[in-house]
């Protein structure tokens, strides 16, 4: 039952990666860059929500109850980090884009440290806890199963939204337009795809959804930090790779997998090596399949 | 001209002079922040050898740097080692490090190769956090890390860390501006440029970029050792990604392969923090901003680097030419003996003996297509044969079978007898292959006479150290490469744009020095794709002439991919028709005019 509970664990884990790693596997699809930035935007999240459920405590969780000002503080993450997105991609990488990659790259670093210290000048360089008092903590006993609330609720709210955006992008004409941009964005634009609808649209809904992971995230580990960006951006990211960016789908799965196998990893081989292994299986699926676990091979066109 | 070099050697002298003077007029405070200054500029100038020179995606330099100062710190503590000492130890261990760790991951492109240095980097930072052995000292790292001394003349103050640092700087910039203008720097530029034109003419990619890597690391451990003996204490928390990223942007903001806009990009680095030290919460935040904003406005850096005019020190340019033709009669004269050996005195144009290229069964896949079917082809020496076929009948595939870059599914490919398939393309080339694009693929932000001489890089042997202490030989083989590369840009009609870089010339003209560039390398056989496409008739028609009288002159065989017609049936000696991935029939050209089967491939069948 342990292994099960650990599964959990690492399916919990694996769920903000996936979230975190959709944003940046969106971001990569239409605009061929790595999104430094996307980490620190999921920082801010976790402090956006922090913030509104310290400060209107008093008013959303006492006038909606508990799970009325949770859901209030992952409502407004959400739209406050993607309209950050969409800031950012205006203010940064339109102007940047024409000039190649790049210094797309150097923007996208520049806009990272940016955010990171604007947070630490904002909240304060120390760490900040989510008072226990705003979110549930109790768990229940399925027999042997040991489940907190929380994580349930992360689960099946993650679960949501992917399973939604997965809908949107692989069922619908919209999802279909995207598709094409990520493959070919000038062809998309010739055949009449409203190429600058999509980009916006991508940089809404990935920062967004890393904004609700950020919520989520504090609400489960309750202490976040400045630089937390960095580091759950470098493990989503490499959630991204794993799967294979650019596919939406293989970005959940990344994710997924990643959270899995480090709570494994922890468990049965050793807790500070855990995060060398993660990048050595990193190197070792780059190496024998240089797309990632589901991308394709493509043939390069000579 | 001459003026000109007098101002910037007295504006040079000027700069040197206010660095010597710099220490007096700065308190202790200021001289340590132009040590770290120069500790940067060399992180930068590293860095700019592996990202800048070469156009490598590399996030974890970080990772180099790190194993040079703590090879100085281990070493130093454990068994007292004096620092200089460990200078050459550090780059040798971090060299080295790059060479085992870079070796299996030097085929990755672009944002795989990013995404590989970063996971390299933090693996290194984790590692010497875990305290392997015992050695690295866990979190806290090491300290009571020596000073260095040269000789009785311990370096300890700020002021002798200043001089000691732009000490080694000087050393280091000069060296780094030879290996610039050498064969070295031309091929790390050419494969930044286009990795796959590199490689087909005769650069060996690989090796090059891991050349480049080694070299970045072994300068970013000079550079840990430094570190290491200035603060006397090395620690995991210095060598992290945000450490890594720190020196892409110097590299960027100071522009790509660009060695005074490394220096200037490590000053702005640590310079700017410290103008903005009153706001201290806020500094970083406005350097972030001010990165997006050197970006938007000057995305090619603040001092990007101007390609060089390199000019022939020869006053007179008909007797370069009598020159250089007397070297390729002596080349092409060795290479006749050769080839008379072996030479079976026959006519006939597919006889075996006289066939300079043959392909046996030659198949090739993508996926569940089948691009090429068991083709046999046999190209006559001295002979120019033409595949001809509808678009998607697999011409170009085999082409790039041939020249290496796929490897076929089964078949062989022989050339002047030799088996050649699954060779690397640079391999082919040396072997005198050259060959051009149908998209013409030059190195767009390189010179003409640079684009040139990529075609005699295989023809060429100088290395790194010669190319450093510019060696006689080193001179010598540089001049007869611009002597040769000169030669043949004025062949093609190239003569007046040399200096001009390749991008900026129309496309006519981008033809013509992709042809240049593929006769300099003194091919036997020269594989054209495509060469009149996109040319007018005049042009053409100058291309055919040039393109015959190459066969007499340089002893050539000519291979090419052609849809004009008139090129065609006007210069051929032979034909061969693919459809389907099959050679549907061959014969003279007017033969083929008249061949049922290839009406059919083009016209479709008569119902």
């Amino acid at each position: 039952m342990i292994i099960l509970e650990q599964l959990l664990n690492g399916l919990t884990i694996g769920s903000f990666y996936a979230l975190i790693a959709l944003g940046y596997s969106m971001v990569y699809g239409v605009m061929k860059l790595i999104n430094f930035a996307h980490g620190d935007l999921f920082a801010l999240g976790s402090y956006l929500g922090y913030s509104l459920l310290i400060w209107g405590a008093g008013a959303a969780s006492q006038r909606f109850g508990l799970w009325g000002g949770m859901i209030a503080a992952l409502l407004f993450s959400f739209f406050a980090v993607g309209c950050a997105g969409v800031l950012m991609e205006r203010v940064a990488y339109r102007p940047v884009q024409k000039s190649g990659r790049l210094p797309l790259v150097v923007s996208a670093l520049g806009v990272s440290i940016f955010l990171q210290n604007s947070i630490m000048a904002i909240w304060g360089p120390r760490y900040q806890a989510y008072p226990a008092s705003v979110v549930p903590t109790h768990a229940i006993h399925l027999g042997w199963l040991h489940v907190t609330i929380m994580q349930l609720f992360i689960l099946i709210l993650s679960f949501m939204l992917m399973l939604t955006l997965y809908y949107i992008v692989q069922k619908t004409t919209f999802g279909a337009a995207i598709r094409a941009t990520a493959l070919d964005r000038e062809m998309a634009t010739i055949l009449g795809v409203d190429v600058r609808k999509i980009t916006l649209f991508i940089f809404f809904l990935g920062p967004a959804l890393g904004g609700v992971a950020g919520v989520m995230n504090g609400m489960y580990y309750r202490q976040i930090s400045f630089v937390m960006g960095w580091n759950y951006g470098l493990k989503a990211f490499t959630a991204t790779i794993l799967g294979g960016i650019g596919n939406i789908p293989a970005a959940m799965l990344g994710g997924l997998l990643l959270g899995i196998v480090e709570m494994f990893g922890a468990a049965y081989i050793s807790s500070a090596w855990k995060d060398v292994f993660t990048f050595l299986i990193l190197i070792i699926i780059l190496i024998f399949r240089p797309t990632g676990l589901i991308g394709e091979k493509v043939a390069e066109k000579v | 001209m001459g003026k000109g070099r007098g101002t910037s050697k007295f504006s040079l002298l000027a700069i040197i002079l206010l660095f010597c003077l710099y220490p007096l007029f700065s308190n202790f405070y200021w001289t340590d922040v132009a040590f770290f200054f120069g500790v940067y500029a060399l992180l930068g100038l590293s860095l700019n050898i592996v990202l800048g020179e070469t156009g490598l995606f590399d996030l974890g330099h970080a990772a180099f740097y790190a194993i040079g100062a703590y090879i100085t710190a281990i070493l130093n503590t454990l068994y007292g080692i004096p620092i200089i000492w460990l200078i050459p130890l550090s780059a040798i261990g971090a060299g080295l490090f790059a060479y085992i760790v870079t070796s299996p991951i030097i085929h990755l492109r672009g944002d795989y190769l990013c995404v590989v240095t970063i996971g390299i980097g933090e693996i290194v930072r984790l590692a010497l956090i875990n305290n392997p052995f015992g050695l690295t000292g866990g979190p806290n790292g090491i300290t009571g890390v020596g000073r260095p001394s040269l000789g009785p003349f311990l370096i300890d103050s700020p002021t002798r860390f200043y001089f000691y640092v732009w000490g080694i700087l000087v050393i280091v910039i000069i060296c780094l501006i030879r290996l610039q203008r050498s064969r070295i720097g031309r091929a790390w530029n050419y494969l930044r440029e286009d990795d796959i034109a590199a490689e087909t003419s005769g650069i060996d990619v690989r090796h090059f970029k891991l050349l480049a890597f080694v070299m970045g690391a072994a300068l970013a451990g000079v550079a840990g050792n430094i570190y290491a003996s200035k603060l006397m204490i090395v620690s995991p928390d210095t060598f992290t990604f945000m450490e890594s990223s720190m020196l892409f942007c110097i590299v960027m903001l100071g522009g790509l392969g660009s060695i005074p806009g490394s220096i200037l990009g490590a000053g702005i680095i640590t310079v700017f923090p410290e103008i903005f030290r009153i706001v201290a919460n806020y500094r970083m935040l406005f350097f972030g901003g001010a990165l997006v904003l050197t970006m938007i406005f000057r995305p090619g850096g603040i001092w990007p680097r101007k390609r060089e005019a390199l000019r022939l020190q020869v006053s007179n340019i008909d007797d370069v030419k009598g020159k250089v033709r007397g070297k390729l009669k002596a080349i092409d004269k060795s290479q006749n003996m050769k080839k008379t050996t072996s030479k079976n005195n026959s006519n006939e144009p597919n006889t075996i003996g006289n066939h300079i290229l043959t392909t046996d069964k030659l198949t090739m896949t993508f996926g569940g297509l089948v691009a090429v079917n068991e083709f046999d082809l046999a190209v006559s020496q001295g002979k120019i044969t033409s595949i001809i076929g509808p678009n998607g009948a697999g011409k170009t595939t085999v082409f790039n079978v041939v020249t290496g870059i796929y490897k076929p599914v089964s078949g062989r490919v022989y050339f002047e007898g030799n088996d050649i398939t699954g060779l690397k393309p640079h391999k082919i080339a040396e072997l005198g292959l050259a060959r051009t694009f149908q998209n013409i693929r030059l190195f767009p932000n390189l010179t003409c006479i640079e684009n040139v001489m990529a075609g005699l890089h295989h023809r060429m042997n100088s290395y790194v150290l010669s190319s450093i202490v510019r060696t006689e030989s080193q001179r010598a083989e540089e001049k007869w490469a611009l002597e040769i590369a000169m030669h043949w840009l004025e062949k093609t009609g190239l003569g007046d744009v040399h200096d001009e870089l390749a991008k900026n010339l129309p496309y006519g003209k981008q033809k013509l020095l992709e042809l240049a560039r593929a006769l300099s390398s003194s091919p036997r056989l020269l594989i054209l794709d495509e060469p009149s496409s996109g040319l007018n008739d005049k042009e053409t028609e100058e291309l055919m002439v040039f393109l015959e009288s190459l066969l007499e002159e340089q002893n050539l065989t000519i291979l090419l991919i052609e849809h004009d017609m008139n090129v065609v049936m006007g210069i051929s000696h032979w034909v061969v028709v693919m459809d389907m991935g099959m050679k549907i029939a061959e014969g003279t050209p007017k033969e083929i005019y008249n061949h049922p089967k290839v009406i059919e491939a083009y016209l479709g069948r008569e119902e």
